[in-house]
C-alpha cells in the first residue's frame, strides 16, 4: 500500500473466507438502497493516501464491525469465515505502519475525510443493520485492497 | 461422582503446513471417552476471548489427535484447548501451553525423482498440497557451467526441465516454497543423469 | 434469490451467469407457472433506490435476458429482479443475490493456434476481447482487466510427463520434440488474485516427419 509494505497474506485466502459466508451475510442485508463504502470513498485513492486509509478502515472492522458481528453468527461455516477474514485483517493491520511525518499531513488528512464519510454513513444507519451491512461490504474493500497487491 | 480428569500434555506436531494437536489419553478403564477441541485466533483472543471456536474435525473425537490444519486459517498465534466427555460427566478444559503459529511448521525437503526420457531431463516431485511449489535449480555438470531454475507448481505431474546434449551430465536439486507464510525448505540430495551418447543413424 | 411476496410460486434459481463479462440473467419456472406466464426483468446499483426496467425484457416469455451493457461497470455491484405474472392476476417477483461481474464471471477457455514443426510445436494465443469497454471506449481484454493474469501451457508427452511454459507473452514453443510425434497440448488462462482459472484449451498436434539425412 504505497509506502507500506504487507507480506505473508494471500488475498486469496481472504476470498474464499469471504465467498463461504458471502451469501448469507448479503443476504441478511435487505437494504439495497445505501452502500457505505460508496465508490467516491474509494475512487483515485493514491498510493500514499493508500495507506493510511486502509488502516483506518481496518481497525474499524476489527475494533467495531468484526468486535460486534460475531454474536450474529449463527451458521459454523460463517463462524470460520468470520474468524479468517478478522484474523488475517489483524495481520494486515499490525503491519501497516502509516508515516506520522509533517509532510505527509494533508495526505492523511485525505485520507480520513474519506474514511469520515464512511463513518458517518455507518453512524446514519441503525447499528445492527450496519454491522451486517458492512460485513457484506468486505468484497468491495478486497478488490480495492487487491489494487495495491504488488505482484 | 468423581470429576473427570482433563486431558494432559497438548502439543501440536506441524510438517509441511499439516497441524496435528495431540494430548494424553484420559484414562477410565472399560470406558470410551470423547474428547471436543476448540480454538481462537488472536482475533478472538485479544477482542472476545470469551470465544472459542468448536475444531471443525474433532468436536467430539474419540482420537487422541485432532487435525487441525482446516482451522489454521491465518498467520497469527492460536490458542487450542480440549476436554474429555464420558457420559454426563466433562472435564475442565485443558490449554495448549503455547499457543501455534502456521508459521512455524516444519519444512522438510521435498522428495523427488530424476529421470530421462529420450533427450529429455524430466522431473517428478512429491505433493504437499495446494500451498506449496517447488523451486528447481539444474545444471549441466561440467566446468563454469551455469545454474538453470524452475519454478514447478503442483507436485504430483512429472515435469520436463531440459532437453539434454547426448554424453552430458545433469543435475538437480528442489526446495519446497510456501508463499503463505514466506518460507522454504532445505535443498533436496542432488541427483544427477547421464545422457546416453546418441546412437549413430543407420547408414544407407 | 428472496421472495418479496410470494402468492404464487412462479419463479425460481434467479441467478446471473457471467463468462468472460458476458453478463446473462437466468431464471426457471416455479411449480405454480404456465405456459402463458410472462416475465419482466428490472435492474439497479447497489446503493441506489430506484429500480431500471429493462427493455427488451418486460412481458416476455422466454427465461433469460442480458445484462451484460447495464452491469458492465467494474467498480459496481448489481440486483437484478424478476417479476413474473401469471393468468388470473397470480404474480411473483425475486431477486438475485449481490452480483460483482469482477467476482463471479468465470473465464472461457482461451483461442490458440497450435502450429507444429519437425522438432517443436508453437503455439499462438490470441487476445480475448470482453465486452468491457475503458473510458476512451476501446473494448478491454482479460489482460487488461486481471493484472495478475498469466498463462499457462503443458504439452502431454506420451500420458508420462509433461513439458510446461508459462508467462504473459501469447507466444510460446516447446522445443527439443521427436519428429512424426503426437502430442496433446493444454492451455489455460488464470488470474490467481481472483482465484480465477478457466478450463483448457486443447489441441492435438505431431510434430513434422524429419526428412533431412
Amino acid at each position: 500500500f504505497g509506502p507500506c509494505r504487507v507480506e505473508g497474506v494471500v488475498l486469496s485466502e481472504l476470498w474464499e473466507a469471504f465467498w463461504a459466508a458471502k451469501s448469507t451475510v448479503q443476504n441478511q442485508d435487505d437494504i439495497t438502497s445505501v452502500r457505505l463504502l460508496k465508490p467516491q470513498i474509494l475512487q483515485d485513492v493514491s498510493d500514499a493516501e493508500s495507506c493510511y486509509l486502509v488502516h483506518s478502515l481496518l481497525k474499524f472492522y476489527l475494533n467495531t464491525v468484526f468486535k460486534n458481528y460475531h454474536s450474529k453468527i449463527a451458521k459454523f461455516k460463517t463462524l470460520k469465515s468470520f474468524s479468517s477474514l478478522a484474523n488475517n485483517f489483524l495481520v494486515i493491520a499490525s503491519k501497516l505502519q502509516p508515516s506520522k511525518d509533517k509532510d505527509m499531513l494533508s495526505i492523511s488528512e485525505s485520507a480520513h475525510r474519506r474514511f469520515m464519510l464512511f463513518c458517518r454513513a455507518f453512524k446514519q444507519m441503525d447499528t445492527e443493520a450496519a454491522l451486517v451491512k458492512a460485513f457484506g461490504e468486505v468484497d468491495i474493500l478486497l478488490t480495492w485492497m487487491q489494487k495495491f497487491y504488488q505482484l | 461422582v468423581a470429576v473427570l480428569p482433563a486431558p494432559q500434555n497438548l502439543t501440536v506436531l506441524s510438517t509441511n503446513m499439516k497441524h496435528l494437536l495431540m494430548w494424553n489419553p484420559v484414562a477410565q478403564p472399560m470406558e470410551t471417552v470423547f474428547y471436543s477441541v476448540e480454538y481462537q485466533g488472536e482475533f478472538e483472543s485479544l477482542y472476545m476471548s470469551h470465544v472459542w471456536i468448536p475444531s471443525s474435525q474433532c468436536s467430539p473425537t474419540s482420537g487422541l489427535a485432532c487435525d487441525i490444519t482446516d482451522d489454521v486459517i491465518a498467520t497469527v498465534p492460536y490458542n487450542f484447548r480440549v476436554r474429555a466427555t464420558l457420559g454426563s460427566r466433562t472435564s475442565a478444559w485443558s490449554t495448549l501451553e503455547h499457543p501455534f503459529n502456521r508459521n512455524s511448521t516444519v519444512l522438510t525437503a521435498p522428495r523427488m525423482e530424476v529421470t530421462e526420457h529420450g533427450l529429455h531431463l524430466v522431473i517428478k516431485l512429491e505433493d504437499l498440497g495446494p500451498q506449496f511449489e517447488f523451486r528447481v535449480v539444474y545444471w549441466r555438470r561440467e566446468p563454469g557451467t551455469m545454474e538453470h531454475i524452475k519454478v514447478v507448481k503442483n507436485g504430483d505431474i512429472p515435469v520436463h526441465l531440459e532437453t539434454m546434449e547426448p554424453g552430458a551430465v545433469y543435475c538437480v536439486k528442489a526446495q519446497a516454497l510456501v508463499k503463505l507464510i514466506g518460507r522454504h525448505s532445505a535443498f533436496s540430495q542432488t541427483q544427477c543423469v547421464e545422457m546416453p551418447e546418441e546412437s549413430l543413424p543407420l547408414a544407407l | 434469490a428472496r421472495t418479496t411476496e410470494d402468492t404464487a410460486r412462479l419463479l425460481q434459481y434467479v441467478r446471473f451467469q457471467s463468462r468472460n463479462f458476458e453478463n446473462i440473467l437466468t431464471w426457471g419456472s416455479g411449480p405454480d407457472s404456465t405456459p402463458d406466464t410472462v416475465y419482466s426483468v428490472e435492474y439497479k446499483r447497489y446503493g441506489e433506490k430506484e429500480w431500471l426496467a429493462k427493455a427488451g425484457c418486460q412481458r416476455t416469455t422466454q427465461k433469460y435476458c442480458n445484462l451484460t451493457m447495464e452491469t458492465g461497470n467494474l467498480t459496481e455491484l448489481y440486483y437484478a429482479q424478476v417479476t413474473a405474472v401469471s393468468p388470473g392476476r397470480k404474480h411473483d417477483s425475486k431477486k438475485t443475490d449481490r452480483f460483482s461481474s469482477l467476482q463471479h464471471t468465470t473465464i472461457k477457455p482461451p483461442d490458440v493456434t497450435c502450429i507444429p514443426k519437425v522438432r517443436s510445436i508453437q503455439m499462438l494465443i490470441h487476445p480475448t476481447f470482453t465486452p468491457i469497454r475503458s473510458e476512451d471506449g476501446h473494448q478491454l481484454t482479460l489482460e487488461e482487466i486481471f493484472r495478475d493474469l498469466f498463462y499457462h501451457l503443458e504439452l502431454r508427452v506420451n500420458h508420462t510427463y509433461q513439458m510446461h511454459l508459462e508467462g504473459k507473452q501469447r507466444e510460446y514453443e516447446f522445443l527439443g520434440l521427436t519428429p512424426d510425434t503426437e502430442f496433446l497440448g493444454a492451455i489455460t488462462i488464470l488470474a490467481p488474485m481472483w482465484s480465477k482459472e478457466s478450463a483448457p484449451y486443447m489441441c492435438r498436434v505431431k510434430t513434422l516427419p524429419d526428412r533431412t539425412w
